[in-house]
């Protein structure tokens, strides 16, 4: 027994209609099929073309050296595609040295997924306004993927590359400096050689540390970014007068003073110790040593004062050496509660931009050790498997661009020394710059003596040995 | 019913228990080889050998145990001291009306609110300072999180608390305790004793199963030992976690996992032992025939227990919200100096994205869990597939990272992960068991007459569970959506590893950014992940009377219109 249902015998749905979707379903599916299939073809004469052309020979090898997929795992990997409805991917059209207006065409439309470290909002902030500049001018969509750690990324592409996706990749432009620029380069993991080819590269600074990333040669394979440097903040109305080196740190801590740095492998912790390292070597021949590969150095001896310098050092800190920071921001945040007298930062402008945010004192100020501190500079790169290379370019161009550089050396946005060379650009452009007011709280210009980076390799050495003595 | 159809909705069931247990099955799997070393592509190296070398590994371990197992007993101590003491007495509806809020605070946010407490410069010292403490500048004597790890068992007591009281409160009414507790101090038994002796031993097997899912949880928690842990060691779930996306490491990664795994069952297997121990022990006192005497303090000591908790998991929240419209406010001052609405407007789109991201999520999460359970549900009741609800606990019972790590490998290996779909299949996967546990009481429980009444009035099937069964569980249906809002939205490790970073949650958010971001803006960011569960939970306590009143308004005839009749 049941309800009679009006719609039962309406005349108006007849067979027909109810046959007709499913064959009109039937060729779009075909439709998509064929469209898949002459996309692939193109995809291959454009490479087979490519291979015969292109200067980049080596990097194909590369390419055909990763291990060859099997069979059922491409299988797997075609019909999740199709039952995904994943979005059609853009192809690869443009090589590092393909002519400007070329990317600019193909870079419209594009999403590019840009991995940059995260953990400060004030960069957020910045990167979501060149996000909205980059969309206004260039059409090109920007998604900024907030990471802990760049080495993460760093593990994910090797992962990548050992499951064999070589394109469509999840990442297409990374912020990276030092150790993971190095281990991209050798493991062969980055695009090519399209940094001199971006139309504002002309405008760069001449300066060694943009030709060699931490000693090892950038060969176009990264764009400049920023520059940055190892600074300390201090607030007057507590600690007057700070310690300016090593030894006086020491000496500092030593008399109630509160001090902690973040644990390595924390960027800033690394290159803490990095900067100890240096200066607690005095002897010129191990200097020296630090601008070599570590495996040449005899790391045991040339390491031996700094773990003693440091045995010392981390029982007097806050936490004892058992309990750290987890960042140089955080250490900032600890300064403004009372709970540190010196914070630690990699950018001669956060206290200005701090200040003004009502995140510090006004009585803060900004100094660096006597001898002088560790600066380098951070780039951003295209990994090899991009799926949005022509995108990653143009924001790369932008990034660089006299507007982009502006606002990032303003505290009020990030205030972040640029890489452009002042000398080089027009009055209009010049006076973007002369309008950035760092204040009193800034590193003052020309204050603190750059020292080199080490050897890339060293970071990963030290951090490995300071877990080893201090992680359990 | 024909047998076709019996037979169709028998595949149907099978294809949902399948898609439910596909990730557990795979993601052990992507575990476990690669740690023995069959994934040489993905994972080259032995995973055993090498995570037993890593110098951290032990500590980690140590530390893992400690945290895990004095939480777990704090914990069980904490429910059974809330119980005795404070049922039957007056604060008690008052306590059950907090602890389902308290419940739905996700635990990062309570994290980061009860590091801005307790902290050498938190709250608490504030308050004191420097009138009574005569502290100019933060003490130097404690540091949070400590590296002993009390931060995070505090955390964890805190937040598990309130989910084994629940738990047991809900088993309560199957007790009859109300008549156990006259018979007991007819004999002349202290409260206490009628407790312990009367109701404690038939209540613990039925929580037991609650208490082994917070015992595996604690062992093995992420995202709060991030937050409130000692970076140095870390805790195993942590140090694992660190080492899974490089692949160098990822084999050593897996065979922590395992071993995590391991751990997780040699707890399980530790916490029967004591059970039998302390069975053995209390039917000895049973028979002793001591009565016992009043222990007030004991009473006072419980209600302070609780009081304790819910005063600091609200403290925290309201001090999250503060810190939220704060522009100053530096250390001795109780409150801030200066207050803006800056951090919820200029940072805006920071804010929204990732909330409107969980928000998605949740809600389709919500959906697809309510869709699987009441399909299974209705064929458990018309006998179509078996009870089988110790199934749904299985992903509750494995840590998180032994499935997911090999999970993730899967989807990577599939080209899936950073799918916005398998971020929420594997929340599902994590919500799906409340939303069935919750709803299977009550489905079970509704009396079938109804249902019966309307066939023989003649409505179809469709047309009872639409109109009849669906609206008589319209509650415990809003209630179970409420809940898999709250572990959505609280859900980390899942949308991290799944995500692979291109779909940040709040729960995300805030763990990676905490330490590097604006405070003020990461309690904005807390508020938010605090509120989103809070308001599932308001509607669903409101919308069903809210439903009630309109249906008895619409239905009950008006004096008015009774007047013209």
């Amino acid at each position: 027994m049941s309800i009679p249902d009006p719609y039962c015998n309406d005349s108006s749905v007849d067979e027909h209609q109810l046959r007709n979707p499913r064959s009109s379903e039937a060729g779009m599916f075909q439709q998509i099929m064929r469209h898949v299939q002459q996309r692939v073809q193109r995809r291959v004469q454009r490479r087979v073309q490519r291979r015969v052309q292109s200067r980049m020979q080596s990097r194909m090898q590369s390419r055909m050296q990763s291990p060859m997929p099997r069979p059922l795992k491409r299988g797997v990997q075609l019909s999740a595609g199709i039952l995904l409805l994943a979005s059609v991917t853009p192809s690869f059209a443009v090589e590092p040295d393909s002519d400007w207006s070329e990317v600019l065409e193909e870079a419209r439309g594009q999403t590019v997924y840009f991995n940059a470290w995260g953990g400060s909002d004030r960069i957020n902030g910045y990167l979501g306004w060149v996000g909205k500049q980059l969309k206004a001018d260039y059409g090109v969509t920007l998604e900024h993927v907030k990471v802990a750690d760049i080495a993460e990324v760093v593990g994910q592409l090797e992962a990548a590359r050992l499951v064999g996706r070589n394109e469509d990749g999840n990442v297409d432009l990374m912020w990276i400096n030092g150790e993971n620029f190095a281990s991209l380069k050798r493991a062969g993991l980055l695009w090519g050689s399209f940094a001199d080819n971006l139309p504002n590269a002309r405008l760069l600074k001449d300066s060694a540390s943009m030709q060699f990333d931490f000693s090892v040669a950038v060969d176009g394979l990264e764009s400049p970014w920023g520059g940055a440097q190892l600074v300390f903040i201090h607030d007057t109305d507590t600690v007057p007068e700070p310690p300016r080196s090593a030894q006086a740190l020491l000496e500092f801590v030593r008399n109630d003073g509160r001090f902690a740095y973040p644990a390595p492998p924390a960027f800033h912790g690394t290159t803490f110790i990095k900067q100890l390292l240096i200066e607690l070597l005095t002897d010129s021949d191990a200097q020296a040593a630090l601008s070599l590969p570590v495996e040449e150095a005899d790391l045991a001896a040339i390491t031996a004062p700094l773990w003693a310098y440091l045995d010392e050092l981390h029982p007097l800190l806050r936490g004892s050496g058992k309990s750290w920071p987890t960042s140089g921001e955080m250490t900032r945040q600890l300064l403004d509660d009372g709970e540190l007298d010196i914070a630690i930062s990699f950018n001669p402008n956060e206290a200005s931009a701090a200040v003004r945010g009502g995140q510090l004192p006004e009585s803060v100020r900004t100094y660096v050790f006597d001898n002088g501190t560790i600066g380098n500079t951070h780039f951003v790169s295209i990994p090899w498997n991009a799926s949005a290379s022509a995108g990653a370019m143009v924001v790369a161009d932008f990034l660089i661009s006299p507007e982009a550089q502006a606002r990032k050396a303003d505290p009020e946005f990030w205030g972040e020394p640029t890489v452009l060379d002042l000398q080089r650009l027009d009055d209009e452009e010049r006076a973007l710059f002369d309008a950035v007011d760092l204040g009193v709280w800034a590193l003052p210009i020309g204050a603190g003596k750059i020292l080199p980076e080490p050897h890339s390799s060293w970071a990963q050495a030290l951090e490995a040995a300071w877990l080893e003595r201090y992680g359990q | 019913m024909s047998v076709t159809s019996r037979w169709g909705q028998r595949v149907l069931a099978l294809c949902l228990i399948g898609l439910f247990l596909l990730p557990v099955i795979l993601g052990l799997g992507g575990t476990l080889l690669p740690a023995v070393g069959l994934t040489p592509e993905l994972a080259p190296g032995n995973g055993f050998a090498r995570i037993l070398a890593d110098p951290r590994f032990l500590p980690a371990l140590t530390f893992s145990v400690f945290t895990g197992i004095v939480s777990t007993v704090l914990i069980l101590a904490m429910t059974l001291l809330t119980l005795v003491c404070v049922h039957g007495t007056r604060w008690w509806s008052w306590m059950s009306a907090l602890m389902p809020p308290v419940l739905a605070v996700p635990h990062a946010a309570l994290a980061i609110g009860l590091i801005f407490l307790l902290a050498p410069s938190g709250e608490l010292v504030r308050l004191i300072s420097p009138a009574l403490s005569g502290w100019e500048r933060p003490p130097q004597s404690w540091v949070v999180p400590d590296s002993v790890g009390w931060s995070l068992i505090i955390g964890l007591v805190i937040k598990e608390t309130p989910f084994l009281l629940l738990a047991a409160v809900s088993q309560l009414s199957a007790l009859n305790v109300s008549a156990s507790l006259r018979i007991g101090r007819t004999l002349g038994y202290a409260p206490a004793r009628c407790w312990s002796r009367l109701i404690l031993p038939r209540l613990y097997p039925r929580i037991r199963l609650t208490l082994m899912i917070i015992l595996a949880f604690n062992l093995t928690v992420v995202d709060m030992a991030i937050l409130l842990g000692p970076g140095n060691p870390p805790t195993l779930a942590v140090l694992l976690m660190s080492l899974v996306n490089d692949p160098g490491s990822r084999a050593a990664a897996s065979a922590g996992a395992v071993l995590l795994g391991v751990l997780v069952a040699v707890c399980f297997f530790g916490m029967m032992a004591v059970e039998c121990v302390v069975a053995r022990v209390a039917a000895r006192r049973r028979q002793s025939g001591e009565r016992g005497h009043g222990m007030k303090l004991f009473r006072r000591l419980g209600m302070g227990a609780v009081v304790m908790i819910l005063i600091a998991s609200m403290s925290s929240l309201l001090l999250l919200l503060i810190w939220s419209f704060t522009r100053r406010w530096r250390f001795p001052d109780a409150l801030p100096s200066q207050w803006t609405l800056a951090n919820w407007t200029s940072r805006g789109d920071m804010l929204l994205q990732p909330a409107m991201t969980t928000l998605g999520i949740a809600v389709t999460v919500t959906v697809l869990s309510l869709l699987a359970a009441i399909i299974w549900l209705e064929f458990e009741r018309r006998a179509i597939v078996p009870r089988l609800d110790g199934i749904w606990f299985v992903p509750l019972l494995i840590p998180q990272v032994s499935l997911l790590f090999g999970w993730q490998a899967v989807a990577l290996w599939a080209g899936i992960d950073g799918q916005w779909w398998s971020v929420v299949y594997t929340h599902w996967l994590y919500t799906l068991p409340y939303v069935i546990l919750i709803l299977a009481v009550a489905w079970r429980e509704l009396a079938p007459q109804w249902g019966h009444a309307a066939q023989v009035l003649g409505a179809g099937y469709w047309r009872v569970l639409w109109h009849i069964r669906l609206p008589l569980l319209r509650r415990p249906l809003c209630q179970a959506s409420a809940v898999a809002v709250a572990v959505s939205v609280a859900q980390y490790l899942p949308t991290l590893l799944m995500g692979a970073g291109r779909h940040s949650t709040l729960a995300t958010e805030l763990v990676t950014s905490f330490g590097g971001v604006d405070r003020r803006v990461i309690a904005a960011l807390a508020v938010l992940q605090s509120l989103l569960p809070l308001m599932a939970f308001v509607l669903a306590l409101i919308y069903p009377v809210w439903r009630h009143a309109r249906v008895a308004r619409e239905t009950a005839p008006s004096p008015i219109r009774a007047l013209d009749r």
